[in-house]
């Protein structure tokens, strides 16, 4: 019921948004950021809630990890809004939004199971908790980094290409720290504590390792090379759909010792 | 050789390996690793599978295709981490440590990871309670109970074994509990919950009801009489080799018993936990280059975040 009622404040966060983007304004709305933040409430309450319910971080199915990266990705929208470091531009807002709510919907799919299940003993780990919460945080500043890379790949606005390099810069500088830490720090601490080897070379860690690889280019390119055109962007891009694949992809294309959702 | 240096420690060296490693690991997660040769024949045109076969790509992470990009990647990284650190030190001020710490920790854990390949060592042992084996560090573990807890629901919640480590006849560690996520680290060696199962057993009673327990292989009896527990047969019973009766020399046991002489023989099941053993000298090294890893580009971005013009 509480993740329905998120999807539906999305929709209307969106839809405040679209008016604004029509308008051709710069600054938010006025609504949105309410919507915005009461997603975020609203889905984190849901998280905290599941973990009472099950006794452990509900951050253990493919439901719950949606849950938990659409709550971060409303929350980071909605801090974006009111940070001061990069530009405001509402098509960041939107395009973040926007993610969260097919993050939502297909949250919602009923191929998905969403019963609240306590976890299995391979599950039953802190290190685990970590992991995964890390690597979506991280992983939802990527998404504004893809917004606004693709964003600057669109726009013909020199002006606003430099806004939005500026924004994809900012967001992958924040996310890439906290990706390192939980994807593959987290994660190989944990791989060693359940299963004996840190790392092997499972669909999943090496598609964490490219993604991470990607990311690591793009800071080269844009931080040693200086290059802030679109090869920039276009690597930022290719991150997030690293991202997707090895969320998405590498879950029911390429099993392997993730394969719990 | 200064030409050299200088093309060694390239940016652009640095980006083209790295992209060759993305395509690579990406290609490897597509294409099945480790089968059998005639599998990738069977699964691609020849062509492809012989490419596959013959460039060892069938074995990607432990080929030349991959360990060469890396350790090519390791003098690229070495020779730039060198360069900045020169280079920062000669700074009087804003000296910026956050990459080399970064790049010192890649280094660590290329290293890390290259001792972890070549003497990682593993093993399994599956044992019955009251079952023992030796420990390399000269300690014995016993086996002294396996514990299979479940949920209302049925699904597994927890598995554990709870052994005693001794040396000698003397009990060193009692009710030491290996769980999964939660193992065992004794004289450099790591134990895990990796397994459980069951092994069937014939239950012996005699006449004056005490019992004990035939394990698949082993003989036991009296009074002139023996039994081989040989193997369980496609009924799921125990077939039993008998010595010492006449007009009887195969008896088949199940679960509800059968008189072998003197004995009542019944088919049980004992439940055994598989641990896995594992020796890692690298673990520690990686461990150090992770952390690295992590505060280098924890200290690099929170230091360019504070600048004003990102």
């Amino acid at each position: 019921m509480i993740p329905t009622i998120a999807f539906v404040l999305l929709i209307g966060a969106i839809g405040a948004q679209v008016v604004t983007l029509f308008q051709g304004k710069r600054e938010s709305d006025k609504i949105s950021p309410l919507l915005l933040g009461a997603t975020a409430v609203l889905l984190f309450t849901f998280t905290g809630m599941r973990s009472v319910e099950i006794g452990f971080f509900a951050l253990t199915s493919t439901f719950e990890s949606l849950v938990f990266y659409a709550a971060f990705i409303a929350l980071l929208a909605l801090g974006y809004r009111f940070q001061k470091t990069a530009p405001y531009y509402p098509v960041v807002s939107f395009g973040s939004t926007f993610i969260a709510l097919v993050l939502l919907a297909i949250a919602s799919s009923p191929l998905l199971p969403k019963e609240a299940l306590p976890p299995i003993p391979a599950l039953k780990s802190y290190w685990l908790a970590l992991h995964v919460a890390f690597s979506f945080i991280g992983e939802a500043f990527f998404v504004v980094s893809f917004i606004s890379a693709s964003a600057f790949l669109i726009s013909k606005d020199e002006g606003k290409k430099a806004a939005f390099d500026r924004i994809t810069y900012a967001a992958i500088t924040v996310g890439y720290p906290i990706f390192t830490a939980g994807a593959l720090v987290f994660g190989a601490i944990w791989a060693e504590r359940a299963w004996g080897s840190w790392w092997s070379w499972d669909p999943k860690e090496t598609w964490a390792l490219v993604t991470w690889l990607v990311y690591t280019s793009y800071l080269h390119v844009r931080l040693i090379m200086k290059k802030k055109d679109a090869v920039a962007s276009l690597i930022a891009v290719a991150g997030f759909v690293c991202t997707i694949f090895t969320f998405f992809g590498v879950n029911y294309l390429l099993p392997g010792l993730h394969s719990y959702g | 050789m200064r030409e050299f240096l200088r093309k060694l420690k390239s940016i652009r060296l640095a980006i083209g390996l790295i992209a060759f490693l993305i395509a690579g690991n990406i290609l490897a997660t597509l294409i099945p690793q480790g089968l059998e040769t005639e599998r990738y024949f069977s699964a691609y045109p020849k062509l492809v599978a012989t490419l596959i076969v013959e460039t060892g790509f069938n074995r990607y992470f432990s080929s030349l295709l991959f360990l060469l990009p890396v350790i090519a990647f390791f003098f690229n990284l070495l020779a730039c981490t060198i360069d900045r650190l020169l280079k920062e030190s000669k700074k009087k001020e804003k000296r910026r440590h956050g990459p080399d710490m970064l790049h010192i920790g890649l280094l660590v854990l290329v290293v890390g990871s290259l001792i972890s390949f070549s003497e990682r060592k593993e093993g399994s042992v599956t044992m019955r309670v009251g079952d023992s084996v030796d420990l390399p560090n000269g300690q014995r573990l016993t086996l002294k109970e396996f514990i299979d807890e479940r949920y209302a629901n049925g699904r597994p919640r927890e598995w554990t074994s709870v052994v005693d480590l001794a040396k000698g006849d003397a009990v060193v560690r009692s009710g030491v509990r290996i769980r999964v996520n939660d193992p065992l680290r004794v004289g450099g060696m790591t134990l895990y919950q990796a397994t459980y199962g069951a092994e069937h057993e014939v239950e012996l009673t005699d006449a004056t009801g005490k019992t004990r327990r035939v394990a698949r292989g082993e003989k036991d009896g009296g009074e002139g009489i023996e039994l081989f527990f040989m193997t369980v047969d496609e009924n799921q019973k125990a077939v039993v080799k008998v010595t010492g009766l006449p007009n009887v020399s195969v008896v088949r046991v199940d679960g509800m018993g059968t008189d072998i002489g003197p004995f009542k023989a019944t088919l049980k099941a004992a439940p055994t936990t598989g641990l896995h053993a594992v020796t890692d000298p690298g673990y520690p090294v990686v461990v150090a280059g992770l952390l690295l890893i992590s505060a280098g580009t924890a200290l690099t971005f929170a230091q360019k975040l504070k600048e004003t013009s990102i």
